[in-house]
């Protein structure tokens, strides 16, 4: 009984994976002796020759000369020298597995195990029995077992050793939610600007020209806070005015004014005419006070409620401004009632946010919601927009850059607000472009002079520039 | 637009950068291939068939063969780079870097710094690595870590053939040293690559795959793995940002930062042991950085803290493989 073995195309180099059998040199069942010749092998690079490792004799040729072959392919069936059983070849053939059959350089692996899944959570038991000294559990995870009523014999640990975590305690007693997925996103388009994908996706959405934004990045990349600032403030949201119907040609159309109307052109009328306005301007940077905003999670606040926290604080450093002036007589107010300016689709109203220094930004912005729904629907209440100690006009959403405001009466002041707009600054030496907002604050010379109009706009610059002051 | 391998990338681009400036030369074991052979230069060509042709075109001048000695092929293009060539040195594996490591981290990366600013080495280091190849513990690494933690050094690792023409472009028109990793496993990749002048910017990375539900940071061969598990992953209605960065220095913390702040769960995967690796160093950015972001613990994918095993079985349990990489995004995603 003959011994068999396999006969396979070598291996010669780490680069090469295939061969091609230029030449058998041996017949089949032709008995050759230790370093005979056996067969020429071609590879990409070279052509060698295969030399016998000992005696022997092939009993069967599998490759034929011309064809190319895998590393590790059976080429022959070798014997020791003696004749073989075409029944053992033949099992030797089928049970033939390629030792060498190359890696799997892309990775098709078969999978060792299926990942695991999510632990099951373990419901919290009514009782709360004590915890038994010889269970690994961290005392934080203890702590809250017991507070909770938690029977932790059944918790398995994720920590450290096995020992049951204060996370392990926590999913035991709430057991975390399913992820709402996302999914899969459409590729962002190709740019040639200098931005994150992050920032090109988000430009995408928003439909924001890229060319336009100044990137506040290492070397002038464009980040995704960058393009949220670029991405024109909601409110107050540029209301779609019903268009009036448009006059015939050389005809013009004569529309009485609305009586809101008449009320708006007299109030502003008398303000222009009767009150010694005077202005005071300031440019002053955003880009921390929108990368603030830009990092807010869930509902996220407008600029402009941003903006009237602001205002609100500046007014409690300078209570020269937050005043209403009557007659000879100026009214001091405790907190800072600040109207905001609404365009509505039957002109402007100023609801009022009440206490607004004692509101956090959030609240304002709840605030602003309602009322901003309100004054469209034209369902404010009187007191939702009389009275109030300042006002806050910003046309920032219609890509504004800069305007004056007429006095709302009787209050002392208003700020108009432009677009945050990126301009380059001076950043202690260095130039940077930066969203930049200007600010002009319009007075009531009678009862505000301009020391007090200079020192609240520093005041309101300093908080908007260091916006985790509000 | 061309489809070709990376291998042939990366030829074509020396060809292309060697024909456009003469400062330009290779130097490396065996790059000629044949020399001393009965068949004389070029008979069979560098073992990873980067170099074809180049010494027929460019003469022994330009194109020479070292002896096996990675301090003298490093030390060797550092002074060609002071001297004003722009030398492209050819490790075989980058394994063997540690011989000429002072070449690298004492001098090439610190000569602009250590001179004022008056001089520049624009040298090229290629460094073959990366396992997958059956080549064993001495033949398989990724240092790119390694070299990554040295400051003065560009560290490149394309993932595709375009990326490959455009980074080793760049890497020959700049004036700073490169370390230009090349995965001997993804030599034969094909994909598209730009006709032309193709030069792609150092520390910006590729976003590979779009997906709002989970970050997956990753480089080089694990790129290609990455999108398979994000691929299996999609089929399930997870959706996974695959970053490739192409460099690891400059590193494109924007784009991690991003896409961590939008998913809250990172998957960094690394095909080198944990210690100190990229992984840690990527999730070290990200905990200090976007801690308020993240809803998950990140997960590292990485070989574990062993050297590579030559036996095949065990080199492809070592290797970060898209199973491990799926579950490991599925893990994240089970954190709640």
């Amino acid at each position: 009984m003959a011994r068999l073995k396999a006969f396979t195309m070598p291996k010669w180099g780490i680069e090469m994976s295939e061969g091609t059998i230029a030449e058998w040199m041996v017949a089949e069942n032709q008995p050759f002796a230790k370093g005979t010749v056996l067969t020429l092998i071609e590879t990409d690079k070279i052509t060698n020759e295969v030399e016998a490792e000992a005696d022997g004799r092939f009993v069967r040729l599998i490759a034929e000369a011309g064809q190319t072959y895998p590393v590790g392919a059976l080429l022959a069936v070798l014997s020791d020298g003696g004749e073989a059983d075409p029944a053992e070849i033949d099992a030797l053939v089928a049970g033939f597995k390629p030792v060498d059959a190359s890696f799997a350089p892309d990775g098709d692996e078969t999978p060792a195990a299926a990942p695991p899944a999510a632990p099951e959570p373990v419901a919290a038991a009514p009782a709360a029995p004590a915890i038994p000294d010889g269970i690994a559990i961290s005392p934080v995870a203890r702590d809250k077992a017991v507070a909770a009523g938690l029977d932790v014999a059944g918790l398995s640990g994720s920590g450290r050793g096995g020992r049951i975590t204060a996370q392990d305690v926590d999913r035991a007693i709430s057991p975390p939610a399913a992820p709402t997925l996302v999914g899969v996103l459409p590729p962002s388009p190709p740019s040639p600007v200098f931005a994150t994908p992050m920032a090109r996706r988000v430009a995408a959405i928003h439909a924001v020209a890229l060319e336009t934004i100044a990137g506040s990045g290492p070397r002038g990349r464009v980040r995704k806070a960058d393009v949220l600032a670029a991405v024109p403030a909601p409110a107050p949201a540029p209301v779609p005015v019903a268009a009036p119907a448009a006059p015939a040609p050389g005809e013009v159309e004569v529309v009485a004014m609305s009586s809101m109307r008449r009320t708006i052109a007299r109030r502003l009328t008398e303000a222009k005419q009767q009150i010694p306005h005077f202005y005071v301007r300031r440019r002053v940077r955003a880009d921390r006070l929108l990368a603030l905003r830009a990092a807010v999670q869930g509902q996220r606040p407008s600029v402009n409620d941003y903006l009237v926290k602001a205002c609100a604080l500046a007014l409690m450093e300078v209570p020269q401004v937050n005043i209403q002036v009557h007659g000879q007589e100026i009214h001091r107010f405790a907190d800072a009632d600040v109207a905001v300016a609404v365009a509505t689709e039957k002109g402007l109203v100023t609801p009022i946010v009440r206490a607004a220094d004692r509101l956090s930004v959030a609240e304002i912005s709840a605030a602003m919601a309602g009322l901003a729904q309100r004054a469209r629907a034209g369902k404010l209440k009187p007191e939702e927009f009389t009275g109030g100690s300042f006002s806050l006009s910003n046309l920032g959403g219609f890509g504004v850059e800069q305007f004056d405001a007429i006095i709302n009466p009787p209050q002392g002041a208003i700020l108009a607000v432009g677009t945050a707009r990126p301009e380059p600054i001076d950043d202690d030496g260095a130039i940077r472009i930066v969203p930049v907002l200007h600010l002009s604050l319009s007075c009531d010379h009678r009862a505000i002079d301009g020391a007090d109009g200079g020192r609240f706009l520093a005041a309101l610059a300093g908080l908007i520039e260091n916006p985790g002051l509000l | 637009m061309a489809i070709m391998t990376i291998r042939d990338a990366i030829l074509q681009t020396l060809h292309a950068e060697m024909e456009r400036d003469p400062d330009i030369l290779l130097l490396g074991e065996d790059v000629v291939g044949g020399n001393g052979t009965a068949g004389g230069p070029e008979a069979i060509g560098g073992i990873w068939g980067t170099s074809g042709g180049l010494y027929a075109k460019f003469g022994p001048d330009r194109v020479i063969d070292t002896p096996i000695s990675e301090s003298a092929i490093v030390g060797a293009a550092a002074g060609a780079a002071l001297a004003g060539k722009r030398p492209v040195a050819e490790l075989m594996f980058a394994d063997f870097v540690g011989v000429s490591l002072d070449q690298i981290w004492n001098q090439i990366a610190k000569f602009r710094y250590m001179f004022g600013g008056k001089t520049r080495c624009p040298a090229v280091i290629r460094l073959v690595y990366g396992a997958g190849m059956n080549t064993a513990a001495q033949h398989s690494q990724s240092v790119y870590a390694m070299l990554t933690a040295m400051p003065g050094l560009k560290v490149v690792l394309p993932a595709t053939p375009a990326d490959a023409k455009g980074l080793l472009t760049e890497a020959l028109r700049g004036d700073d040293p490169v370390m230009f990793f090349e995965h001997k496993t993804l030599y034969g990749v094909k994909g598209e690559v730009p006709d032309g002048d193709h030069r792609q910017r150092f520390g910006e990375a590729r976003m590979v795959r779009e997906g709002g539900d989970a970050t997956i940071v990753t480089c080089g061969r694990m790129v290609n793995f990455s999108e398979k598990a994000a691929d299996k992953l999609a089929a399930d209605g997870i959706g996974c940002d695959v970053i490739d960065l192409r460099t690891t220095s400059p590193l494109d913390e924007e784009a991690i930062l991003d896409s961590v702040e939008a998913t809250g769960r990172l998957v960094v995967v690394d095909e080198s042991p944990p210690r100190c690796s990229l992984a840690a160093d990527i999730c070290a950015l990200v905990a200090t950085k976007a801690f308020s972001s993240l809803k998950a613990p990140p997960e590292l994918v990485t070989g574990p803290h062993s050297p590579i095993p030559f036996a095949r079985e065990l080199e492809r349990a070592w290797v970060p493989s898209p199973q491990k990489i799926e579950a490991a995004v599925r893990r994240v995603l089970a954190a709640g």
